[in-house]
Formats: C-alpha cells, sequence, structure tokens
C-alpha cells in the first residue's frame, strides 16, 4: 500500500514544484538594494534629466475600457487605432538616436512596421502588404503615432506635461519594470469629476526613463489601460533594424509632409485625438483632468461613414456600444465618454454625461 | 502517417497552382504568397495542420503507446520480460517524441520541395517587411518545424498519460484530440483568459514570431517552458497510472 | 494413456544451485495471498507451496482465481494481502532479479501480428535490459527450434494458425535459461499432436531441473504430466500436494451395470454406499446412472472406515436378491473424482 502511494509521490510533486515556481517567479524579486527615498520633485526632476538613450525592448499593453474586444484579424487600416484600444498588444521598439527608431506592433501573422531612418519615414503593414513613405524634414521628432502601441517614454512624457499641474504628485512603493527597480510617480486629479482615478508612472531608479503608465478608472480596481516594457535593454540595436526598403511586390504610397507636432499623444486613445484632430476645427474646454474636446458637426460622421465604406468596423462597434441619451448617442469607456449629438457635434472628455452635455449646451 | 502529412503540402500547392491568383489577406496567411515563392508552401502548410491534422496524428501516436501494448496483450509479456514499467514508458514516449519531431519536418520539406518544383523560389519577405535570401527562408522554415515539434512534444506527453488510464487505444486517441481541440476552442473565448497562458496549444501558432526581423525568441523559450512543464505533469501522472495499474488485458 | 506414471517422484529434485539466491526448497511460495476487485473477493487468502523441481498443475474451474494468482506471481497485478515469494525472493519487490530466471505464458500468446515469430520475440527478449543482444538471434532460433517453428520463423504472425500461436509463446517462454516456467494454458488451441510436443517439452524442461507450474482446465493434461497440483475453487485454495496424495484421497467407488437399476439401488443403501449422483444425464460423472446397452450404469461410493464391505459381498447381496449383474468394477478414485468432489460444481472438461 506504502508502495503504491510512492508512485504517486512524482505526480503530485511535480505540480506542487511549478505552482512554488509560478509563484516565486510573480513575486517581485528585490535582490537589488532598494531605491534611495525621492520626493516627488526630485523623481521628477530625474525624468526631466533623463536623454533619449539608444535602447531595444518589448512593450506590453494592455486595456480593460468596457469595450467589445475586437477581433484582431479584422481591425485593419483605417480601425487600427480602434483595435489598439481593446485588445492586449506587444510591440518591439528601437531606439538607436533622436533620428533612427523602430517600432513593430506583433500581430498574430502580421506585424505593423513604423521604421524612422534620418529623414526617411516608412509605414509597412505585412497584413496587405502595403507600405508608405513620407521625407521628414530634419530635425523632427521621431514619432511616428499612427497605427503604434504608444511608447512609455513618450506617453509618460506627455501625461506629465499635460496633468501634472493640475493634479497630485506622490511617490507610491517602489516598483519593477522590466527587471528595474523604479519609482512610482502617482499623479491624482484634484477635481472629483473626472473619470480618471489616477495616473501611475514608472521611472527608471537609475537613469530616469519612464517605463511604464497606468492609467486607473474610478471604481475600477484594474487599470483601464496599461502600457509597460516587459523587456528593456539599453544597448544601441543594430543599425541593421533601421534599414528598410519595402519588400518586392508590396504597394508603396509616398505620403506627403506630415503635419507633425511633438508630444501629440494628449491621454489614453490619443490615437483617437490624433485621427480625428486634422479634420475640423476641436475645440477644447477645460483644463488638465476634465478637458472636453468638441468636434464640430461633419467631421466625425464622415469618419464613421467613410469607415463604412471601409470595412465597417468602426461603424459596427459603434452601433454596439453607444447608446441613446437624451440629444444624442454616448459611447461610454472607463476612461473616456464621447457624446454623438444629433446635430453632428461630438464631445469627448475623461468626464461624466453630464458634464459633456453641460459644455454641449454651451455653458 | 507521415504520407498523410505530407499530403497536406502537396494539397495546398496543387490547389494554388491549378487556382487563379489568390487575393491577399483571403485564406490562411501567407496563402497568397505562395504563388510568387514556392517555400511559402511548407509554412502555409504547417499552418494548416497545427490545429488539428497534426494533433490528430500525435494523439494517434501517443493514445496508442501503451494502451496498444495492452489491447494486443503484448504489455504483459513485455513486463514480464521484465521491460520495468518506468522504462518501457520511457521508451515508449521515446517514440512518440520521435513522431512529433519527425511530423512538422516532414511537412516542411515536402512542401518546400514541391513548392521548389511547381512555383519560382526567391528572397522571402518576413512579416516585418525585410527579406532574407532562400538559405536562411530553408533556416528559418527548419526553425518553424522545431518549434511545432517542441509543441507537440506536451501534447504527446498527455497522449503517453491518456493511454495508460485505458487498454482501448481508439479511447486514448480520441481523448487525446478531444483534448487537443477543446484547449483550442477555450484558448479562444476570451472569458477563460486566466486559463489562456496555462493550455498547451496556447503558443502553438506564435511561430510566426520565427519569421519576424529579428526573430523573437521570447515565445520559443516560453513554449518551450510549458512544453516541458506538461511533460513533467503528464509524465509523472502516466508513470504513477501505470506504476500502480495492474495489468489484466 | 502415455502419462507419467503415478509414481513419480513426488520428493523435491535435487535443486541445481541457485546463482546469488539462497537455494530455497519452494520455487513459489505464497502466505493469505489476497486479490479483491471492487467488493468481489478474486483470490481470497491462498497458501500456495510449489516445491523446486516439481511439474505443479494449477486446476480450477474457470473463474476460480488462476490467472489472476499468476499475474500476481508475475508481478502483473498487485495482491491486496498476504506476501508472495518466488524462487526464494519476494515479489514484487526483487521483480528484476526475479523475472529474468521465470518463462512465462500468461492466458494465452499475445504478439506483434505485423512483425514475424522471430521478430515478436527478439522484441520480448529486449524487454529484459540484462538479456544480452549478442546471443539474441541465436537465442530465437533455439527457442524456435524447440517448439518447432524453425520453419515459420520469418512468417509473419499474422498468417499464424491458433497452435503456431501457441507454441511461440511457448518458444518467448523459453528465450533464456529458466528456472521456472509458468505456463498458463499451454495446449490450448493445440492439436492432438501439438498437445503430445508439448507434454514432452514441459517434462524435458522438468529433467533440466526447472520448476514447471502448469495451469489447466485440462484434467487429463495435468493427471499426465505433474507430479504436484493443487486445486482451487471460488478464489479459494482446497488441496494442494502430490499427485498421488491428492490421487488417494479420494474414495474409491463401485460401477455396476444392471438392468435393475431400482433393486440394485436398494441393497447398495443397505450397506451404506452413497448413491451419490443426482438427476439422470447431469454430465456428473460421479454418481449418475447412466445407460449401457445391457443396462442401466449406477455409480455408488464406497464408504470410508473400517466396515468397508467387500467387492463381493456385494455382489452375493445383489444377486440374493435377484439383481441382474451384467458388470461390477471397484474403481480407484480419479484427480476428477477428487476434483468434482472438492469444487462441488460441473466442470468443463472438453472445453
Amino acid at each position: 500500500m506504502t508502495r503504491k502511494w510512492l508512485r504517486w509521490l512524482p505526480a503530485a510533486t511535480v505540480p506542487a514544484v511549478i505552482a512554488a515556481g509560478v509563484l516565486a517567479g510573480s513575486l517581485p524579486a528585490n535582490a537589488g538594494d532598494p531605491l534611495p527615498d525621492k520626493s516627488p520633485a526630485q523623481v521628477l526632476a530625474l525624468v526631466a534629466g533623463h536623454r533619449d538613450a539608444a535602447f531595444s525592448g518589448t512593450v506590453e499593453q494592455t486595456s480593460s475600457l468596457g469595450l467589445p474586444e475586437l477581433p484582431p484579424a479584422s481591425a485593419g487600416g483605417d480601425t487600427a487605432w480602434l483595435e489598439l484600444l481593446t485588445g492586449p498588444h506587444t510591440a518591439r521598439v528601437y531606439r538607436g538616436g533622436p533620428e533612427q527608431a523602430r517600432i513593430q506592433v506583433l500581430d498574430r501573422f502580421a506585424e505593423r512596421n513604423v521604421v524612422r531612418n534620418g529623414q526617411d519615414l516608412w509605414f509597412y503593414n505585412s497584413k496587405d502588404n502595403t507600405a508608405a513613405h513620407a521625407k521628414l524634414p530634419a530635425g523632427t521628432r521621431p514619432e511616428p503615432r499612427q497605427d503604434a502601441v504608444p511608447q512609455p517614454d513618450r506617453l509618460a512624457e506627455a501625461l506629465l506635461a499635460r496633468l501634472g499641474r493640475s493634479g497630485d504628485v506622490t511617490v507610491g512603493p517602489e516598483a519593477e519594470v522590466a527587471g528595474r527597480a523604479a519609482y512610482r510617480l502617482v499623479l491624482t486629479p484634484r477635481s472629483s469629476t473626472s473619470l480618471l482615478a489616477a495616473v501611475e508612472i514608472s521611472v527608471d531608479g537609475r537613469n530616469g526613463m519612464p517605463l511604464g503608465v497606468q492609467v486607473k478608472a474610478r471604481g475600477q480596481s484594474e487599470p483601464a489601460f496599461s502600457v509597460a516594457f516587459s523587456k528593456l535593454s539599453l544597448e544601441a540595436p543594430d543599425a541593421s533594424v533601421f534599414r528598410f526598403s519595402p519588400p518586392p511586390g508590396a504597394a508603396v504610397k509616398e505620403l506627403p509632409v506630415p503635419d507633425h507636432r511633438a508630444g501629440d499623444t494628449k491621454r489614453p486613445g490619443p490615437n483617437a485625438h490624433g485621427k480625428v484632430h486634422p479634420k475640423g476645427e476641436a475645440k477644447v474646454s477645460g483644463t488638465g483632468w476634465e478637458s472636453v474636446v468638441e468636434l464640430p458637426a461633419g467631421a466625425f460622421a464622415a469618419d464613421a461613414a467613410r469607415q463604412q465604406g471601409g470595412n465597417g468596423d468602426a461603424a459596427a462597434l459603434l452601433a454596439k456600444t453607444a447608446v441613446p441619451v437624451p440629444g444624442g448617442k454616448l459611447l461610454s469607456t472607463a476612461l473616456l465618454n464621447v457624446l454623438i449629438l444629433d446635430d453632428g457635434r461630438v464631445l469627448a472628455g475623461s468626464v461624466p454625461l453630464e458634464r459633456l452635455q453641460a459644455v454641449a449646451a454651451g455653458r | 502517417m507521415l504520407l498523410a502529412l505530407a499530403a497536406v503540402p502537396v494539397l495546398i500547392a496543387v490547389a494554388v497552382r491549378l487556382s487563379s491568383a489568390v487575393p491577399p489577406g483571403r485564406g490562411p496567411a501567407f496563402l497568397d504568397q505562395i504563388s510568387q515563392n514556392g517555400l511559402f508552401v511548407g509554412i502555409t502548410a504547417m499552418l494548416v495542420a497545427v490545429p488539428l491534422f497534426l494533433p490528430l496524428t500525435i494523439g494517434v501516436v501517443a493514445g496508442d503507446t501503451v494502451a496498444g501494448e495492452a489491447s494486443l496483450g503484448t504489455l504483459r509479456y513485455l513486463l514480464a520480460g521484465p521491460a520495468g514499467r518506468g522504462r518501457l514508458l520511457l521508451v515508449k514516449y521515446a517514440g512518440a517524441v520521435l513522431f512529433a519531431v519527425a511530423a512538422p519536418f516532414t511537412i516542411a520539406l515536402v512542401g518546400a520541395g514541391i513548392g521548389a518544383v511547381l512555383f519560382p523560389v526567391g528572397p522571402v519577405t518576413l512579416l516585418s517587411g525585410d527579406s532574407i535570401g532562400p538559405a536562411e527562408a530553408v533556416g528559418r522554415l527548419l526553425l518553424i518545424a522545431a518549434y511545432l515539434a517542441v509543441s507537440l512534444v506536451g501534447l504527446a506527453a498527455v497522449g503517453l498519460f491518456m493511454s495508460t488510464l485505458t487498454d482501448v487505444p481508439v479511447g486514448a486517441m480520441a481523448a487525446t484530440v478531444v483534448l487537443a481541440v477543446v484547449t483550442q476552442v477555450a484558448d479562444a473565448l476570451p472569458q477563460l483568459d486566466w486559463l489562456h497562458p496555462w493550455l498547451f496549444s496556447h503558443r502553438w501558432l506564435d511561430f510566426a514570431d520565427l519569421l519576424r526581423q529579428p526573430v523573437v525568441w521570447d515565445s520559443f523559450a516560453a513554449n518551450a517552458l510549458l512544453q516541458a512543464g506538461y511533460v513533467a505533469v503528464f509524465g509523472a501522472l502516466a508513470y504513477a497510472r501505470l506504476a500502480t495499474k495492474d495489468i489484466l488485458s | 494413456m502415455t502419462g507419467v506414471g503415478p509414481a513419480a517422484p513426488t520428493a523435491t529434485a535435487a535443486g541445481a544451485a541457485v546463482p546469488d539466491a539462497p537455494p530455497a526448497e519452494l520455487s513459489i511460495e505464497t502466505r493469505g495471498l489476497s486479490k479483491r476487485f471492487g467488493r468481489q473477493l478474486a483470490v481470497d487468502g491462498i497458501d500456495l507451496a510449489v516445491p523446486r523441481g516439481s511439474v505443479f498443475g494449477f486446476l480450477g474451474p474457470n473463474g476460480s482465481g488462476k490467472t489472476t494468482t499468476i499475474r500476481i506471481l508475475l508481478g502483473l497485478a498487485a495482491a491486496s494481502g498476504g506476501s508472495v515469494r518466488v524462487l526464494g525472493r519476494e515479489m514484487p519487490r526483487q521483480l528484476r532479479t526475479v523475472l529474468p530466471r521465470v518463462g512465462a505464458l500468461v492466458e494465452g500468446p499475445a504478439f506483434y501480428p505485423f512483425l514475424s515469430g522471430a521478430a515478436n520475440l527478439q522484441r520480448f527478449d529486449a524487454a529484459d535490459p540484462d538479456a544480452p543482444a549478442r546471443t539474441r538471434q541465436a537465442r530465437v532460433r533455439t527457442a524456435l527450434e524447440r517448439v518447432g517453428l524453425a520453419h515459420a520463423a520469418d512468417k509473419k504472425v499474422r498468417a499464424y494458425s491458433l497452435g503456431m500461436k501457441q507454441r511461440l509463446g511457448i518458444a518467448n517462454a523459453l528465450l533464456a535459461p529458466r528456472e521456472l516456467l509458468v505456463l498458463d494454458e499451454p495446449t490450448n488451441g493445440l492439436d492432438p499432436q501439438g498437445t503430445r510436443e508439448v507434454r514432452h517439452l514441459v517434462r524435458s524442461l522438468a529433467a533440466d531441473g526447472a520448476t514447471v507450474f502448469v495451469s489447466s482446465h485440462l484434467l487429463a493434461e495435468v493427471e499426465q504430466i505433474c507430479t504436484h497440483a493443487a486445486i482451487m475453487s471460488a478464489g479459494r485454495l482446497v488441496a494442494q500436494g502430490a499427485l498421488a496424495e491428492l490421487r488417494q484421497a479420494g474414495q474409491p467407488g463401485v460401477r455396476l451395470v444392471t438392468p435393475d437399476p431400482g433393486a440394485a439401488a436398494a441393497v447398495l443403501a443397505r450397506f451404506g454406499l452413497t448413491h451419490d449422483g443426482g438427476a439422470p444425464g447431469s454430465g456428473t460423472p460421479g454418481g449418475a446412472p447412466g445407460n449401457a446397452s445391457d443396462g442401466a450404469v449406477l455409480r455408488a461410493r464406497l464408504p470410508a472406515g473400517p466396515d468397508t464391505p467387500a467387492p463381493e459381498t456385494l455382489v452375493a447381496a445383489l444377486v440374493a436378491e435377484g439383481v441382474r449383474v451384467r458388470g461390477f468394477t471397484v474403481e480407484q478414485g480419479s484427480l476428477e473424482d477428487r476434483f468434482v468432489e472438492l469444487t462441488g460444481e460441473g466442470f468443463d472438461v472438453a472445453q
């Protein structure tokens, strides 16, 4: 009888060992010395002092905005930004210097590439084998925004610039991101109308580089939006990474020189704004955490209609999630409310519906 | 069985050759590239075979390991040999692993071969948009086959365990194949998010990471670790089961 | 009757020196061996004692627990209780040292149908990690010759007849020099010629000093080749010992042929002869009246003890009562009688 039990012993031990290994792996490895205590101002100074180093890393992005998840395969082309808001994403980021960068969004059996090498900017999508090329004026920041997962350091800088002044900044418990010890800056809004509960920015304890951003919504324990490095190497990537020429057989489109402003990313879901921005005269009311963007009639509708002519994913998503409210339709997510008025105007902001309606009414 | 697997790339190649140009983005990934580059036949065939054909053949081979001997009655003679139950299990599993390695390599090489015969061969465009020469492309093809071989090793261990549970080989085979299909369905359900990283089929399709430039090795390592976990757990279970089993067949 | 005489030695044959094991008097020894399947007790506390060098017949009706016992002896199944010693070593703890010295045929032969006979044997031989691979081919050839299958060595087993498979199974048991052979129903499926060859083989194996443990439901076979026997019934061991002792334990009886069965039965009853056996045609060979051309056949058992009537007294009394005695025989107890006596149920001899 005892012999019988002995035979089952490995079968019981192995899962236990694996469970122990997984638990041990998920615990933060506090092997290194804890970082010296720093005040929020000191951490902010550390961030401000960091310079764009060459690095290569992997970025993981997750969102739980309350939007239905789009099948990654169906999203492509114009609705790619929508898809970025829903499912999880992995991207590899290479930066070789101020004018060398490459971002690879790793989709299943496909890849979206943005490559900046000197003045050449390339977009490549393997799904439909299309490429686009632009010649940038010298000195532009290597900030391709379209169809790309936001990079933690850039997003963090933008958020600090926009929200830092109208919120409280504290330093939370030390974090570990991509195996590196990091300070955790916590930004909380002073006003209570914002949908945002807090923005947490992990800052590398040694060189001040922002390693991750988490945006928390009110009443939600999981971060509504998170983007962070899962791997980071501070060695300069091989130069061949930035050399890109479109593959044979690819359809290549020449783009006009983009009107590209640094730090265009404004807040979570920046691509949504970025996409609509150039089309109409956007009006911003309020500041910081409570700002509301108002788009005039036509801008968004035209966009939606165009997409309907495309593959209709955005329209379908809109139809599925938008609920009728007095005066229009509301697209509600954990971080952002979008009010589409019957007169065609669109208002968006990280604020409750009432505030959007108040702005719409001109108050 | 390997012949049946070899038929997959041949079928694909012939079908593409006979049909008119495949519009990009339709059908399985890479299908549209076959007519430009024969090497993609091997990749497409592996992609097509991963969800069902490969698990099916592995399920048949692994499910037959112990249960097949039991149903023939030869198990009792091997053990009275005495083969030793642990040793028998090891030899049987080694056989299943050998097949798990041979299967994807067969598909890859037959695919590349028939592709080279029916279509032109040239530089291969990777997912990242970079192009590599045919020699390096064949290297990637073999790398993918190796990735799939590793992927199937875990399933083979599951099949081995199933095989120790019964004296009816068909039962063990069916259970293994059904499990392979069920895990893939579960992997597609967002409601079971928490379970996904633990499913042995979770990373089967991540072999696409080997078609990026530079190669993403993370998924290869993570997959190998996952499969090693399955081999350890189900290997131990299979040993416990066979070592305490009364051989009554 | 070409069998071994009842005078076969009951003593243990002089055991050949056993390498690296203390010489054991008993090749197989179990103490209180039990096996339970769910609620059913398949083997119920049996104490087997198989003397070294004996040819041991393991008898029992179908389903009496013979094959289960053999499986436990070979370490294929685990005992629910009791202990087993094979060749002086504890099983299944010392399975690895015991089994290479044991050849077995368990519950019929089993082979890979798509391999040839020789290939099958080579595969089974390879199962034993200690079997020398160098001599494998030669040993396979010798074993095949010994069972008369040399001509079919390269034929696929699929094409073998049942008898050929049975021989191949025996050849598998003979791949290496064995100290103990466990043969479960070795003559099953063999033609009379093959049966005789197997008997001959068993005898020659025993002559070489091996212990042969034969399970069978063929009584005649056991009577012919065995020196010892044990009888199983419903999971229990009901008798065991040298064959001659088992036979003697049976009571002698009389066989009477007469057209007057009624009167004869009354006379026999007077002398205390138990007229066992009931309804005609029940098939029990013990005491049922049968039919001969010149009258009914009556079988009755002589009572044990000092007041056993002499046969001539019985005949005289029968004749005095006017019973027409057309035939009268005194029958010594056969193993068959003993068997039926012990198991108390019909024995499917012809199966």
